[in-house]
């Protein structure tokens, strides 16, 4: 009886400390399934042109979501970048319009969303309302912004240089995947090898902490926040090349997937947890998962519900086991 | 009541997690009627046995018996269901709830489906009225009575649930004196009746003394005696609980030391003039030398831990001044860092990154002298191993996450950081607290080390005993003013307890 109980102590560890190390791959295991799922009941899916198309796919998000990263490093979240990437792209298609000289329009344009991220970043940081709070206001201004300036109408004048980033090519590739992969790589480098980088996980283990070993905990949120309004307004910037117009509501519809994304790669909510490498595993299972859906002729009215599902399933991961952390 | 069976028994008892046995063949019995004190350093196996106890751990070896039948737990619910309390160290009050709520907590009277309120605040009135505590408006929300009632309510909670035992863990650590003092004498009260007996944990001998009628000894897992409370003589105990003799023992818990005068032969570094905040402290004036230890003792609430932070920029003071080897101290902790000034917090999880590895707790603060804007983590492993090998942290291994380490090897972690780089002024916020004797005397003899090389330290504290042992010249503050000063004497911890308490005495209650 005795023998009998102290065995049965053992199994809860060892589940944990194996649900533990799922947790931590359980995003690759996902996207390997996903993959191969889709490439066994689909003739369409595992063919070089379709793995071109994810990434064309996910390219946009993988900027948007390099700043997402930051910002959920730091145990915050911005819900305003998808708004600020519609801004960031009618300000630039309209001063194009007004015949500014290039490449001003983007310059101004990505400063106006550096702008906004400043706002976002100080609401957050030194006045201390909740970051969810102050970009939820910020969506609804950036999203204000962008009507009033187009008063609802598309913009076909874009800058030649958003044109070249959103549609071109060079070397077969499009320049979009390349602007893409250089927004991660130099995310990842800033997170990884930076002080700065190595502050933005400080903060974001533990805020309280890392003001007492001096840390500017409040500047680093601010830098994060302002980051993520950049990447948008690149996201932006790229995204009216791609689609060539800039209209007021333009990429309003990729919050979702954009915060999504990185969520699913496995970067924790709680902050300090996460980084490049996993929002690239969040996007190719977005990517993959939209596309495969796709090419296995889902009902399209259940696409949608089954990526719902799919980040559900994901978010009980990351909340589930991350608060187990400190427990 | 038959006085001759134990209302408790353990019988062989033994718990073994892993390869570690936690308790090793525990014989143990709780009479009807009595306090039953359990002392022993952390990891002696006491909050295991609670844990028995009290139906939360369930798998042991051994056998339990009830008013002399055999029983084995199944849970919490079920210990509670026998008559088996247990009133945690971490207190499970709302505070936004009335007094009257949390006694009733999870089982109010209910009429027609709903809370009858009336039948509960009168039941309410009337069991704290037989704990003594009329004074109490168990209509009011329990957050505007101090920590003392908040254990009072735990207790009403556990005696208006019909518990026979009740565990009382820690129950003091939080609580003033006065406050201690009739919790104590609460604590008699509910034994007298001859049909309700206590097991009672702490870490103060002296209370255990007081209130117990027999004391059981534990060490490494292994029952080492239980004597009558009245023989007990603490220094004896303490040789029980250790299993071995120091200075520094004697010192810590029994609660004497000579303060010597030697402060004015060395260089004041720190000046600290009509310093003022209201709410936290008020017109406090003192000096800090290069070299030593300066206590500053107050009880909780007395706003010695916020002056502590307001030396490190976490605070801005209103009026006063601060400073500095001759220059102004103003700002935010990187100013303070930069000048000199080093700050651990009283709460140990506040200021360190459990999941993260303790290289990147210790480099923290010096990655811009480390390296440049990219840090080496090679550099910063090899500054933090030199850190931790000096302070002694077990395992030395910077690798590791901070939380695999015991709490006495996080508080190094969290003060190794400070010998990176030598600061002139040391702010360290109850460095000992929850730490088992041997880790204190690391710790402590970290801290002497530090003064011996010209840190002047600011031991802040509201344990006498962490004061006792390692100040050389001590200052109590009540209230938020400094109200005494001991230099060039013989102090207890009666005395450090009269001074910090005496103010509150002569304010209108």
């Amino acid at each position: 009886m005795a023998q009998k109980s102290a065995e049965t102590t053992k199994p809860p560890s060892k589940l944990r400390a194996f649900l533990a190390k799922s947790r931590e791959y359980a995003p690759v295991w996902t996207l390997l399934v996903l993959f191969l799922f889709f490439s066994v009941y689909s003739d369409s899916f595992l063919t070089l042109e379709n793995m071109g198309n994810i990434l064309n796919q996910v390219s946009l998000l993988a900027i948007m979501g390099t700043g997402i990263t930051f910002v959920l490093l730091t145990a915050q979240i911005d819900l305003s970048v998808s708004y600020m990437a519609t801004f960031t792209g009618v300000v630039a298609a309209y001063y194009t319009a007004a015949h500014m000289a290039q490449p001003w329009p983007i310059l101004v344009a990505l400063l106006a969303a550096a702008f906004l991220g400043v706002i976002n970043g100080v609401g957050t940081a030194w006045l201390g309302i909740p970051s969810f709070m102050v970009t939820l206001a910020m969506s609804l201004i950036a999203s204000g912004l962008s009507l009033w300036l187009t008063h609802g109408r598309i913009i076909f004048d874009l800058p030649p240089l958003a044109n070249i980033l959103g549609s071109g090519r060079i070397f077969g590739i499009k320049w979009l995947v390349i602007v893409a992969a250089l927004t991660l790589l130099a995310g990842h480098l800033i997170l990884r090898y930076t002080r700065f980088g190595r502050y933005v996980y400080m903060t974001g283990a533990n805020p309280k902490a890392a003001e007492l070993a001096g840390v500017n905990t409040k500047g680093i949120v601010t830098a994060v926040m302002v980051i993520a309004a950049v990447t948008a307004g690149l996201a932006g910037v790229v995204g009216i090349g791609r689609l060539g117009s800039a209209t007021p509501t333009a990429f309003d519809g990729m919050l979702i997937d954009a915060i999504g994304a990185v969520v699913l790669g496995g970067t924790s909510l709680f902050g300090g947890i996460g980084g490049i490498p996993q929002t690239v595993i969040g996007l190719l299972i977005l990517g993959v998962l939209r596309n495969g859906l796709d090419q296995i002729s889902v009902d399209i009215y259940m696409k949608t519900l089954i990526t719902g599902i799919i980040l559900l399933v994901a978010l009980v991961f990351n909340i589930v086991f991350a608060g187990k952390k400190e427990g | 009541m038959d006085t001759t069976t134990p209302l408790l028994n353990l019988i062989n008892v033994s718990k073994r997690f892993g390869g570690i046995h936690a308790l090793k063949g525990i014989d143990f019995e709780v009479r009807p009627g009595e306090v039953h004190a359990l002392v022993g350093e952390n990891g002696a196996g006491k909050s295991t046995m609670m844990k028995i106890l009290a139906g939360v751990i369930t798998d042991y070896e051994g056998e339990m018996r009830w008013r002399g039948r055999p029983v084995r737990l199944k849970g919490p619910r079920h210990a509670l269901d026998l008559g088996i309390a247990m009133i945690h160290q971490e207190l499970s009050v709302m505070p936004e709830l009335t007094v009257a709520e949390n006694i009733f907590l999870g089982r109010q009277p209910l009429k027609g489906g709903v809370v009858d309120w009336p039948r509960m605040f009168r039941e309410a009135e009337a069991s704290l009225a037989e704990l003594g505590f009329e004074h109490v408006n168990v209509r009011d929300t329990l957050d505007r009575y101090p920590l003392g009632v908040h254990q009072l309510v735990e207790i009403a909670r556990a005696i208006t649930s019909g518990a026979q035992l009740i565990i009382m863990d820690e129950p003091t650590s939080a609580l003033s004196p006065m406050e201690t003092h009739r919790l104590l004498e609460l604590t008699r009260n509910l034994v007298e009746g001859g049909d309700k007996s206590v097991v009672y944990i702490s870490h103060f001998l002296e209370e255990v003394t007081w209130v117990a009628d027999r004391i059981t000894v534990l060490r490494d897992g292994e029952k080492i005696t239980t004597l009558k409370a009245k023989n007990a003589d603490k220094q004896e105990l303490v040789r029980l609980m250790l299993g071995k003799e120091t200075e520094f023992f004697e010192e810590s818990y029994i609660g004497a030391r000579e303060v010597e005068d030697t402060h004015e032969l060395r260089e004041p570094v720190l000046t600290v003039r009509g310093l003022s905040k209201p709410r936290a402290f008020e017109d406090v004036s003192f000096e800090l030398h290069a070299g030593e230890i300066l206590g500053l003792y107050g009880l909780i609430g007395s706003g010695h831990f916020e002056l502590g932070e307001a030396l490190y920029g976490l605070l801005k003071p209103t009026s006063g001044e601060m400073v500095l080897s001759g220059k102004p101290l103003r700002g935010n902790p990187r100013r303070a860092i930069d000048r000199g000034v080093a700050y651990v917090p009283p709460s140990r999880r506040s200021g360190l990154f459990l999941e993260k590895p303790i290289y990147q707790n210790i480099s923290l603060p010096w990655l811009a002298h480390i390296s440049g804007f990219v840090p080496s983590v090679a550099k910063e492993v090899k500054v933090a191993d030199e850190v931790i090998h000096r302070v002694g942290v077990r395992p030395p291994d910077p690798l590791k996450e901070v939380v695999f380490l015991s709490g006495g090897n996080q508080q190094k972690v969290a003060i190794a950081r400070w010998l990176v780089e030598l600061p002139k002024v040391f702010v360290v916020s109850e460095p000992t607290r929850g730490m088992d004797v041997g880790a204190k005397e690391e710790v402590m003899h970290i801290l002497k080390e530090m003064s011996a090389a010209g840190v002047g330290v600011l031991l802040i504290s509201s344990e006498p005993e962490t004061i006792l042992a390692a100040a050389e010249r001590i200052l109590v503050m009540a209230k938020g003013r400094i109200v005494e000063e001991f230099v060039d004497q013989q102090v207890t911890k009666e005395m450090l307890l009269a001074a910090a308490a005496g103010e509150m005495v002569e304010q209108p209650a």
